[in-house]
């Protein structure tokens, strides 16, 4: 049994490089803005390869929704969805694909892929947007459809999705890429059924989900009990509004965690908004981490923790609100839990960070090839410190996981920008602590060609990451435009389609996370290590630190 | 490597042991082996071939295989480092790619860089991605960069500046400034060792050549000064991660070349021994103490990675290297490592190991965990009183003790457990084989099997089973396969560069032909006669990931290009089921690697001579045949063209062979023992 657990992670592992590897879109093969997975008969998930920490989830609620739809899926046939308030949505940009795996005539397994794709239609390209106040907006929307009958790809569904996309190719060759990888899941599920036998392997996905729940309620049992409550705010929704206040009270009892978001703000205008299933990952991603950030992901794992947050608020919002920017409203709802956490939980939780995706996209002309280019991009900024450490400078946010910044090098080449900085940002006072936070980056984009475009999608850009037991808050996110002539638009945390010139520097610039206990305790050693490397300023040093220089 | 008329002698210095081959003057296979001496390695290298028995003046080449330069850094005991770069960008190498693997630990730590802020300088200059200058180098601004590196007493520089890759020249000028201002002090460009785009991977590249480069400089001449000491005056190499061997002279110039300088020698080997048995596609294990290393050798050719890390893990980034190493997957499943239980109650094995200190259980020398070794004593498959030869009784009660222990949190007996701790580990030394062949698209099935390592021969026939494979070979003395394997490396150098562009006959004859003189160039001048190979790293437009495809030999032509677009098309399909045989495809990267074989080895192998006395004893087959009377028989009863059915054990002194129940094994011309199933 603990072969054929292995492999079916093994399955996993296997479709996850196949996507990685075959994917035209750059969200995919280098942000690794996806997950696969395999579950039983019953939607039940059993192994998931994930790259970020998100879509702790949707796999299984998008298997039981497509066994829900179609009765009679049948070998060879795919269902494809990208619809954000059905199970395992989050916005029209992730699309999921489900294939049944039969053994001998029987349902033995289900194979499915949650990923992004770099265009589905919609008002702006890339098919997100800052600005948006409908889903219709956002792009084409697929709620559950047939793609493949019997292993034949629906001709006229195609025709429908390259027709509503501007990289058809593109959304084509993501298409296939998905397909392809369920193929090599069935392929290895039919290959442990031939070996051990169906009835082996179902006993062995039961046996999955029966220790990953004993061993979750034993982790729960070691938590600190009591209730703990946490407030806080989502800047802005892109069109005008907000701030808007969202709560938690998050309660440990001996053998289950709740988790209720009642009082949270209603659904708003602008894209920030998610659905349930775009609530569930990001809170998840929290239990995961207090509970075992090893042990792999089932959908039993999570049975003893729940949610509950009521319909229509910016974490559970309803058709048609706009949830382009879905990320952000996830991992405000992380962030949330976790503030309320940390206090009680200092080794294993940090203080708060930059905790943004900071979404970013730059369209511009190539200088050199005159053909259209679009950058996207999340950025990197600084995070919390804990009991046990400094918080470290320049990493990817918690959305994120298994995500690398673009080269420099790479980036001039392909996007015909010029890069003149990418560094730390040394914000005075900024998330000072016993243990500091770590720094945040400054990343400069010179525009080179005679026009171009800025959306960018910057959350905490009013609030500044959270310090914890006396350690002093980080700094904000935000972006500023120099233009050519010396003048400058912003700061500025959200945009769409703000227009660029040539000669226009971008600055993206992300903040210091949190620092935890007070500065005055830090060990003196450690702040002249600090100064020489310059990660704190002498002025810094003398009045936050009362360090005698 | 060399044979010629006298000995030619390899090194392989490992964490416990220094293992020496060496073929004599009569082609004659010598083996001898001394503990490592962590405070001085030569002393261990000279006590080797001073328990060889070789004459010293008949040493016409010494190969040596180093950890020296992987020691280095993961201790972190390396030259006091500072980095030179761009303005702007002296913090790429702390931001590094800003990844998360460990996705749910909240409290991460990244790996700490190698080089502090406080020694990490910037200079005014720019080039573009096209070579371009953009701005030219204020060459005045090196005088406050010297004299604070002066003042900090620095031992090292790396010098990256962006788009080295694309024109030198900046980091050039720096270099030759800084060379003529701090002579003590060594200084690698990264366009020395990398002419790959990416300037992270390029810096941390340069930074860790610089890092180790001192400590290399010492180690390589002390051993050269005691090895002309003691009488051998022969030609000295060094194994390349390459799998390829290069002079001490071009080893001190490019250090971390020498990165996995001990296991690749092994991959080599098994490719030298694939030629020699007429086989292309040779699936290689190496079982150690502590891991298992698994490689798939095609057509003759070992793969190689021009991208590789240190110390990544599925939680940490590690440090990646833009060096050609061959493609090796490492997982923790050894003979020494251990079992246990989770609190839900399942078996787990490994990645943490006994090592050679307490060792297992069974060891007797204090360890308590059972380990693999201790299972597979309990299981009757090793000898209680030939374990190395005789050399180290074994203690068996200690090791059912241990695996009693184990099973009683499973609920189970020591002799269960110990078959679920076989179970366990040959399944993880299977994933490893499949990770090397399945997951890129190859088929098990289709390739001979070469299994060496300490307990190699233990678990071959078992994992032979589990993937399908139809011919096992057990090399002559598999514990010193790697060191035989530097005997027979090539000569090789490899040029690697990024170009990026589409399919042009006239640039890419240009740049290929470029590469080729410069690695042709690398070369040590001994290298008889060369052969080139050509490879492109090619994608979908589109796409980010690369796929590396071999040119064919000949003229750069439409035709050629056409020929490699198809065979892209193929192993696109091949590796991830998919294809676009319409898209535009462009070229990435370039690799040329020219390759010197020396005359070919032969060797006469004599068995080494066992004690005789062994009996038949119980061994538990489990799965295959439960509980079964076997013989034992010494390695020297299977001369060649002798067969014998299964079950039975075969001892010899470093290792023990096992044959499961309905598999034959036979001695071949080689001194190989070679395992197929009886039907």
């Amino acid at each position: 049994m603990d072969v054929l657990r292995e492999g079916f992670h093994a399955v996993t592992d296997e479709m996850f490089v196949s996507l990685q590897r075959t994917s035209q879109s750059p969200v995919i093969y280098e942000v690794l803005d996806f997950a696969v997975g395999i579950t039983d008969a019953s939607g039940q998930l059993v192994s998931q390869g994930n790259g970020i920490a998100g879509f702790l989830g949707p796999i299984g609620e998008a298997v039981r929704e497509a066994i829900e739809r179609f009765p009679d899926l049948g070998p060879g046939d795919v269902v494809l969805t990208n619809d954000p308030y059905a199970g395992a949505g989050s916005h029209l940009s992730d699309a999921a694909m489900i294939r049944p795996i039969f053994h001998a005539g029987e349902p033995i397994a289900f194979a499915g892929a949650k990923g992004h794709w770099t265009e589905v239609g919609g008002k702006d390209p890339g098919s997100w947007t800052a600005d948006s106040v409908e889903v219709y907006q956002e792009g084409l929307q697929l709620p559950f459809v047939r793609v493949y009958r019997g292993g034949r790809l629906d001709p006229d569904l195609v025709a429908v999705i390259r027709a509503n996309s501007r990289l058809p190719d593109m959304t084509f060759g993501d298409l296939t890429a998905f397909a392809a990888c369920l193929e090599v899941a069935e392929r290895r599920v039919l290959e442990l059924c031939e070996r051990y036998g169906p009835a082996t392997v179902a006993e062995a996905m039961r046996l999955v989900h029966e220790r990953s729940e004993r061993l979750a309620r034993a982790a729960i049992a070691r938590l600190p009990r009591g209730v703990f409550e946490a407030e806080d705010a989502i800047d802005d929704d892109g069109v005008g509004n907000g701030p808007f206040p969202i709560r938690v009270r998050v309660e440990i009892a001996e053998d289950r965690v709740v988790a209720d978001f009642t009082g949270t703000h209603p659904q708003v205008e602008g894209p920030v908004n998610c659905t349930r299933s775009g609530l569930v990952s990001g809170v998840r991603t929290v239990f995961k981490a207090i509970s075992d950030p090893y042990e792999p992901a089932s959908d039993a794992w999570f049975r003893p923790f729940e949610i509950v947050c009521p319909p229509g608020t910016i974490f559970t919002a309803q058709r048609p609100a706009p949830v382009a920017l879905y990320f952000e409203a996830t991992e405000a709802a992380t962030d949330l839990v976790w503030k309320a956490l940390a206090p009680v939980l200092p080794e294993v939780l940090t203080a708060g960070s930059f905790v943004s995706v900071c979404a970013t996209s730059v369209a511009c002309t190539h200088p050199d090839t005159g053909e259209p280019t679009l950058l996207v991009e999340p950025q990197a900024g600084g995070w919390g410190a804990n009991a046990r450490k400094d918080g470290e400078h320049a990493l990817v946010s918690v959305g994120d996981g298994e995500t690398f910044v673009i080269p420099v090098e790479v980036c001039e080449q392909r996007y015909g920008v010029r890069v003149e900085r990418f560094g730390f940002d040394v914000v005075e006072g900024a998330g000072a602590g016993r243990r500091r936070g770590g720094r945040g980056l400054v990343r400069e984009y010179r525009i080179l060609s005679d026009r171009g475009s800025l959306t960018v999608g910057f959350g905490r850009h009013r609030f500044p990451p959270w310090g914890v037991s006396g350690g002093h808050d980080g700094s904000p996110n935000y972006v500023e435009v120099v233009r050519a002539d010396g003048s400058t638009t912003g700061r500025f945390g959200k945009v769409a389609r703000l227009p660029l010139a040539k000669g226009d520097l971008v600055r993206l610039v992300t903040g210091t996370g949190g620092g935890f206990g007070d500065p005055h305790d830090r060990e003196p050693e450690l702040v002249a290590a600090d100064l020489a490397d310059e990660i704190v300023t002498e002025g810094e040093a003398r009045d936050v630190y009362g360090y005698a220089i | 490597m060399v044979a010629g008329r006298g000995s030619a002698l390899a090194i392989d210095i490992g964490g416990t042991f220094t293992d020496l081959a060496a073929i004599d003057p009569s082609g004659r296979l010598v083996l001898a082996k001394t503990d490592t001496t962590p405070r001085g390695l030569e002393e261990g290298v000279l006590a080797a071939v001073e328990t060889s028995g070789l004459a010293v003046e008949d040493v016409t080449a010494f190969v040596h295989g180093t950890t020296v330069v992987i020691n280095a850094i993961t201790e972190r005991r390396g030259a006091r480092t500072a980095l030179v770069t761009t303005r702007g960008f002296r913090d790429v190498l702390e931001i590094g790619r800003a990844n998360r693997p460990d996705l749910y630990n909240l409290a991460y730590a990244k790996p700490e860089p190698f080089v502090p802020r406080r020694l990490r300088f910037e200079l005014t200059e720019r080039m573009s991605y096209r070579g371009d200058v953009l701005v030219p180098l204020v060459e005045h601004e090196l005088d406050v960069v010297i004299a604070a590196l002066r003042e900090l007493s620095v031992e090292a520089v790396a010098i990256c500046l962006l788009h080295a890759w694309a024109n030198p020249d900046h980091e050039h000028r720096v270099a030759q400034l800084l060379e003529k201002s701090l002579p003590d002090v060594q200084i690698v460009a990264s366009h020395e060792v990398s002419g790959e785009w990416r300037e992270f991977e390029r810096s941390n590249t340069a930074v860790l050549s610089a890092f180790v480069k001192p400590i290399v400089s010492a180690y390589l001449s002390g051993l050269r000064n005691r090895l002309r000491g003691a009488g051998i005056e022969a030609p000295l190499y060094a194994m390349h991660s390459s799998g390829g061997v290069c002079s001490f002279e071009r080893a001190l110039a490019a250090p971390i070349t020498l990165l996995e300088s001990g296991p690749v020698a092994g991959v080599s080997a098994a490719a030298a021994l694939g030629r020699r048995l007429g086989v292309g596609n040779v699936l290689t294990l190496d079982i150690g103490g502590t891991t298992a290393k698994a490689s798939a050798i095609r057509g003759g050719r070992v793969r190689i990675s021009t991208l590789h890390h240190i110390a990544r893990t599925p939680t940490s980034a590690g440090y990646p290297l833009q060096t050609p190493v061959v493609d090796i997957v490492e997982i923790g499943a050894g003979g020494g490592s251990i079992a246990w239980t989770d609190e839900a109650g399942a078996l787990h094995v490994g990645p943490r190991s006994a090592g050679a200190e307490p060792g297992p259980a069974c060891y007797g020398r204090g360890g308590e965990e059972p380990t693999v070794t201790d299972a597979n004593l309990v299981a009757g498959r090793l000898d209680t009183d030939y374990f190395l030869g005789g050399a180290m009784p074994l203690d068996p009660d200690a090791g059912t003790a241990a695996l009693g222990r184990l099973g009683r949190t499973l609920g189970v007996d020591a002799v269960t457990a110990a078959r679920g701790v076989l179970r366990y580990a040959v399944a993880q030394m299977a994933r490893a084989l499949r990770l090397v062949t399945v997951r890129r698209g190859l088929d098990p099935r289709d390739f001979t099997f070469v299994a060496y390592g300490g307990a190699g021969p233990l678990h071959a026939a078992a994992l032979a089973r589990e993937l399908g494979v139809a011919r096992t070979v057990i090399p002559p003395a598999p514990a010193h396969f790697s060191a035989f394997g530097m005997l027979l490396g090539d000569f090789r150098a490899d040029a690697v560069r990024t170009h990026v562009g589409p399919l042009d006959p006239v640039a890419l004859a240009a740049a290929l032909a470029r590469l080729e003189d410069e690695a042709a160039a690398e070369l040590d001048e001994e290298a008889g006669a060369r052969s080139v190979e050509r490879f492109a790293q090619l994608r979908y437009v589109g796409q980010e990931h690369t796929l590396e495809v071999p040119l064919d030999p000949g003229e750069v032509s439409e035709d050629l290009l056409r020929r490699l677009r198809r065979d892209f098309d193929a192993a696109s399909d091949e590796a991830y089921a998919f294809s676009l045989p319409d898209a535009a495809v462009e070229v990435v990267g370039l690799r040329v690697s020219v390759a010197a074989s020396p005359d070919a080895v032969g060797w006469v192998h004599e068995s080494p001579v066992t004690h005789g006395a062994f009996r038949a004893r119980d061994v538990d087959f489990d799965q295959h045949g439960g509980i079964r009377r076997a013989d034992v028989i010494g390695r020297d009863e299977l001369e060649p063209g002798v067969s014998r059915d299964g079950p039975c054990v075969i001892e010899e002194p470093a290792t023990t062979v096992l044959v499961l129940p309905g598999q034959r094994v036979l001695g071949d011309e080689l001194g190989n023992l070679v395992i197929e199933e009886a039907s």
